[in-house]
């Protein structure tokens, strides 16, 4: 402010000059004076102490995180059909055309292969225990198999290549290319491989294919249908 | 009947009072409902042998076969197919238990019967219906096919199925009872000559029986209405049959049945029985005979005869086809007590598994 400068710079009066007992200076010695007393009055740093301040540490200014490559998110695993899609879909419903006892003979003759691979060749002299428990956890699509007693009597006599195995149910094409739906549950199914002749319980078999090969099976309740 | 034996499992008895004269009795039709009758047993009080007549009736009982191991699918055999249609063959299986193994009925009208434990039933695939007498667990059914169906003739669906589970699936051998209708056994040869086959006449045996004591109601001239319970009637009639004696006898532990009171001592009485399997014709015939036989007597001496008829206890069917079981003991019999003036009384009676008699 001009004015309260104007007064830091003004004279004192004669009169208050001797009523206070200051002496004026005059303007330069002033000058010199007032840069004098500001010298003194600043504490001087020493050139150590200002190397002691500085810290020499990386100071993170920003943060900006580095960008992820978009094309690796979508590799996610697939996470199938649920239930009505694959309903809709019908991928597990074998069309009529295809509905031919012929056309799944070479599936059967795989199957054989597989089974007499697994078993270790099927000799007269193998071990039936050994068979069976290979047999538990084999894999039965392409196998002939037979209801051999069941609870219900039209279901008894059926025979066919198994097509499809569910949780429940086989299904088994016949040789007058009928696919037929047989429940697991009460009746007793076989299966003949070379003379080998095993007869698969299907109360105790209600697990799908693919579980069933992890499966340990106990001996718990009866086998009587 | 004492207290103890209230307890035991029920027995069904249908009485019934008509005339041979009354145009609505329902004998003869009463009689045909039996299929398979095991046994005869006749009762003649004041006889000491048996008139001529009546013998000659009684010997000339047909005669049955029996075939033993016979596989139940020659049952099916085109030829024996056309001789059942045709009717009147009967046949049985033969000292097979009717709770624990398979049995086999073949009734003149043309129906099979099966009865199989669960096991066989399971096996065989053909349909049927579980027993009306299991209890809780359904142990036996009963397969029923009627063989004068068009889908059992050869070459039908019915006949294809059941062919194949009496062949491949369960290969069921019996012991075979089998009756034909006169003249039959020329078509049934060939089936025969396959098996091990033998033919029996009916066994007669008679006795003479002296001092039998006697319901009095029975004996007095006309016959007065028995008041007394048919149950002790029938004990009585059952004991003079089997031979055991009704005296009560303090020193004797083996029975204690007594003739029911008033009674009156008879002193001769002829019992006679025929064992086998025994056809309705000849049943008929012999009942004709009885009443022929107390028209012409003279009065006082013969009052009444009765005339016992036993079914088989292991037969599947009993009254009208309908199914038999076995509880303690399968007895389905008829008794009819016959009098001069042609009206008779009959008791029809069946153990616990079974239908009401007609």
């Amino acid at each position: 402010m001009p004015v309260s400068e104007a007064l830091v710079r003004a004279k004192i009066p004669q009169d208050l000059a001797k009523d206070v007992g200051v002496e004026s200076l005059g303007r330069t010695k002033a000058r010199a004076f007032a840069q004098a007393f500001l010298k003194n009055s600043i504490r001087q740093q020493a050139h150590h102490e200002i190397n002691n301040m500085l810290k020499r540490k990386a100071l993170i200014l920003g943060y900006a995180r580095p960008k992820k490559d978009k094309s690796k998110r979508n590799r996610k695993k697939a996470k199938g059909l649920n239930a009505r899609q694959k309903r809709e879909m019908k991928i597990f419903q074998i069309k009529p055309e295809h509905q031919r006892y012929e056309l799944f003979l070479p599936l059967h003759e795989l199957w054989r292969q597989y089974v007499i691979d697994l078993c270790g060749g099927l000799k007269p002299t193998s071990n039936p225990q050994l068979v069976q428990q290979k047999l538990l956890k084999a894999d039965f699509h392409g196998a002939i198999i037979t209801v051999v007693r069941s609870k219900c009597p039209s279901y008894v006599g059926t025979t066919g290549i198994l097509v499809q195995e569910f949780k429940h149910v086989f299904k088994i094409i016949t040789k007058e290319n009928k696919l037929k739906v047989i429940p697991k549950r009460n009746s007793v199914f076989a299966v003949e491989i070379n003379g080998f002749v095993s007869h698969i319980y299907g109360s105790k078999f209600e697990q799908r294919a693919s579980e069933r090969s992890a499966k340990k099976f106990k001996v718990r309740g009866t086998i009587d249908l | 009947m004492s207290p103890d034996l209230e307890r035991t499992p029920r027995n069904l008895l249908v009485s019934e009072r008509s005339s041979f004269l009354d145009q609505k009795n329902r004998i003869s039709s009463q009689l045909d409902q039996l299929h398979f009758n095991y046994k005869v047993c006749v009762l003649l009080p004041e006889c000491s042998s048996a008139p001529s007549h009546l013998d000659s009736a009684l010997n000339t009982f047909s005669s049955f076969y029996l075939i033993r191991k016979l596989p139940l699918y020659e049952l099916l055999d085109t030829h024996f197919l056309e001789t059942v249609r045709h009717g009147g063959v009967s046949g049985l299986s033969y000292r097979t238990r009717l709770d624990e193994d398979n049995c086999v009925a073949l009734m003149p009208n043309g129906r099979l019967s099966l009865s199989l434990d669960k096991d066989s039933f399971e096996l065989l695939g053909v349909e049927g219906k579980p027993s009306r007498f299991n209890h809780r667990t359904k142990s036996r059914f009963v397969v029923c096919v009627d063989l004068t169906d068009s889908s059992m003739a050869p070459g039908g669906r019915g006949y294809q199925r059941l062919v194949t589970g009496l062949t491949s699936r369960l290969p069921l051998k019996t012991d075979f009872l089998m009756s034909l209708p006169a003249g039959g056994g020329a078509s049934v040869q060939a089936l025969l000559s396959r098996y091990d086959w033998s033919e029996h006449r009916p066994e007669v045996s008679s006795c003479s029986l002296t001092d039998l004591l006697c319901p009095a109601p029975l004996t007095s001239d006309p016959p007065a209405p028995l008041t007394s319970d048919p149950h002790r009637l029938l004990e009585w009639l059952g004991a003079v049959h089997a031979a055991v004696s009704c005296e009560n006898s303090s020193s004797s532990f083996l029975s204690s049945l007594v003739c029911p009171e008033p009674n009156k001592k008879l002193s001769h009485a002829l019992r006679v029985s025929v064992c086998g399997l025994l056809s309705h014709q000849d049943v008929q015939k012999l009942i004709q005979e009885i009443r022929v036989y107390l028209s012409v007597s003279p009065p006082g001496s013969a009052s009444w005869a009765s005339v016992t008829l036993h079914g088989f206890v292991d037969s599947p069917v009993s009254w009208g086809g309908e199914e038999h079981g076995v509880l303690r003991g399968g007895d389905n019999f008829l008794s009819l007590m016959m009098f001069p003036d042609q009206s008779y009384l009959l008791h029809l009676a069946t153990g616990a598994h079974d239908t009401c008699p007609p």
